[in-house]
């Protein structure tokens, strides 16, 4: 492409007039508020104060989004925070309950493991075939209880498709930061074949889940298990699981995401992230690139943290599958030719609007699950400073 | 009958046992509903042989009463592990990056292009070996029997009972359309042969016991 062409770049993307922007986040305003409060404020000061600084953390970057038009640049502030802070709230969750984050023979037999949406595609044909569910968690009442969380991804994948995991998934923002750490990435080319992964990996565990009866990625292969609840190291079993997470993690949250500048885990290996993909196909918000002003530079390919474009998927003018709505490619595009967009209506029309009829859903999760670790990070951390202590 | 009947009634433990296996190797090869039933009917001819093995040795246990000095873990961790020796050769053989394994490729894949039911065979073969809750079922029935030919029919008829279980498997190559599902399966296959492979070498070393 011609030098012309890349230097007609045009201003930045649909921004609003600060009046507008203020306007539009006034429902956020409302709605933030009542999930992060559940409708009582709190009595202690350190509550209150967390609250109130999740508060304005929460609708700041919302109104900054709207302002400025940078959806990827203020939801990666959000998203990368959130990640960070559930690892701060959960470890100091499970300090409290249970005084250790060690996950034992006793704490499974009472039911007691936290329910994670990423064992959600492993349930399924165990509680097909079997009609139980293959995790020791418990349906209703606890922490993190498996009901909820179904309910939570169910309301969230219609409203998001896979933007669950660029808006709400809490581990997503572990390799999203480590992936921003360096600017210029060491390895870009990456053999578009790695994309499939996870599909395979969603196809092991979920065949080796209904042969086991158990969820074989929780048990073998989950990164994140080095940052949060993990097995005690009792036997040969639990040393090589504790291997294989902390090298996992290590290398696909951590060091590939550093040199790539890539999601690494999120779009190489993930398997609930291969799941998600498929609700992309009936959620009706999706990102599309209008041909006419494209001009073939590619820099949206190069940036998708997820692998989701491609030169034939940009020559039909849509992301593929995997695309995660995380709004980078549409920050980047030189030309504004990429854009989010209602299915059912024309890639021309305004813009403007199906990006602000996505960001309230979106944000709705994010605030609902995100906001609620990052006030519960605030108060541990809040405690930590006051009184010398988390808890 | 009985076997029938236990295959049956257990014949879906029995799929659950084969799907990581078969359902890999069926994407894989990607090819249509009719070449897939080809394909699966080879894989169900070697499980049958290892049935067949099964029955030859439920009869000897029931003739010689006194069970021989075997170390049946190590030799069901080997039969694993040949299992993902076999599976990885599958998913990674026809990598044409070069590599140190590449003269064994090349004879392998000679052998295999003379025998193309080779692989789905064996894979079957090594599949059937496994002990499942419900072989384990119709080991023990078969042990009670008193000779030979109704060992191997009681084997056969659960075979048979287990096998409608596996009619519908065929119908992946409707997927054949999508080249990339070809991919997927092979990778998946390198994935669960990592996963036998693990199990294969704690049973072959006797290490089920401190897991």
């Amino acid at each position: 492409m011609s030098n012309g062409l890349m230097n007609r770049v045009l201003p930045a993307p649909a921004a609003f007039q600060p009046l507008k922007a203020l306007l539009c986040t006034i429902p956020m305003l409302l709605l933030s508020a009542m999930m992060l409060s559940h409708g009582s404020f709190p009595t202690e000061p350190l509550q209150r104060i967390a609250l109130g600084l999740t508060y304005i953390f929460c609708n700041g970057l919302f109104f900054l989004m709207l302002y400025t038009g940078k959806v990827h640049r203020y939801r990666s502030v959000f998203f990368i925070t959130a990640a960070f802070a559930f690892i701060i709230s959960f470890g100091a969750n499970l300090l409290e309950v249970r005084g250790s984050m060690v996950l034992n023979e006793a704490n499974i037999i009472d039911g007691d493991t936290p329910f994670c949406h990423l064992v959600i595609p492993m349930v399924i044909i165990p509680a097909a075939l079997t009609k139980t569910i293959i995790f020791p968690g418990t349906l209703l009442n606890r922490f993190a209880s498996i009901a909820g969380m179904v309910v939570l991804w169910l309301g969230a994948s219609v409203a998001l498709g896979r933007g669950w995991c660029s808006w709400v998934c809490f581990y997503g923002g572990l390799d999203e930061g480590f992936s921003r750490l360096c600017k210029k990435p060491v390895i870009s080319d990456i053999d578009t074949k790695w994309t499939y992964l996870p599909w395979a990996v969603l196809l092991g565990i979920v065949l080796t889940s209904a042969l086991t009866l158990s969820p074989t990625y929780c048990e073998w292969l989950c990164p994140f298990k080095t940052v949060t609840e993990f097995g005690a190291i009792t036997s040969f079993k639990t040393l090589i699981q504790t291997v294989i997470f902390v090298t996992l993690f290590l290398a696909l949250v951590v060091v590939l995401p550093i040199i790539t500048g890539r999601r690494i885990q999120c779009g190489l290996f993930c398997p609930f992230a291969a799941f998600q993909s498929v609700t992309n196909k009936f959620n009706i918000f999706d990102i599309r690139i209008d041909r006419e002003k494209c001009v073939d530079c590619n820099r949206c390919s190069k940036g998708c943290p997820t692998f989701s474009l491609d030169e034939a998927s940009i020559r039909e003018g849509k992301t593929l599958l995997s695309c995660t709505k995380c709004g980078k490619c549409v920050d980047i595009c030189p030309r504004q030719a990429i854009r989010f967009h209602i299915k059912g209506t024309s890639v021309s029309a305004s813009a403007e609007s199906a990006r602000l009829l996505f960001l309230y859903p979106a944000f709705i999760f994010a605030t609902a699950v995100g906001g609620g670790m990052v006030y519960g990070a605030m108060v541990r951390v809040l405690k930590l400073v006051t009184t010398g202590s988390m808890f | 009958m009985q076997g029938f009947l236990l295959g049956l009634s257990t014949g879906a433990v029995c799929l659950a046992y084969c799907a990581p296996t078969l359902v890999p190797y069926l994407l894989g090869e990607g090819k249509g509903i009719r070449q897939s039933g080809v394909i699966l009917c080879q894989f169900l001819g070697g499980r049958l042989c290892g049935y067949l093995i099964f029955a030859v040795v439920a009869w000897a246990l029931n003739q010689f009463v006194i069970i021989p000095n075997v170390d049946y873990e190590s030799l069901l961790g080997l039969v694993y592990i040949v299992l993902a020796m076999a599976l990885a050769f599958y998913g990674l053989r026809n990598n044409s990056a070069p590599c140190a394994g590449r003269s064994f490729n090349a004879s392998v894949n000679r052998i295999l292009g003379r025998w193309p039911a080779l692989m789905a065979v064996s894979l079957g073969f090594f599949t059937g070996l496994n002990l499942c809750p419900a072989f384990l079922l119709a080991l023990a029935s078969a042990c009670e029997l008193n000779n030979l030919s109704q060992s191997l029919l009681f084997f056969f008829s659960f075979f048979l009972g287990t096998t409608l279980y596996f009619i519908p498997a065929p119908l992946l190559g409707a997927f054949k359309g999508l080249p990339t599902l070809r991919i997927i399966g092979k990778m998946a296959a390198v994935i669960t042969a990592i996963y036998y492979l693990y199990t294969g070498i704690i049973m072959f070393v006797g290490g089920m016991n401190f897991l």
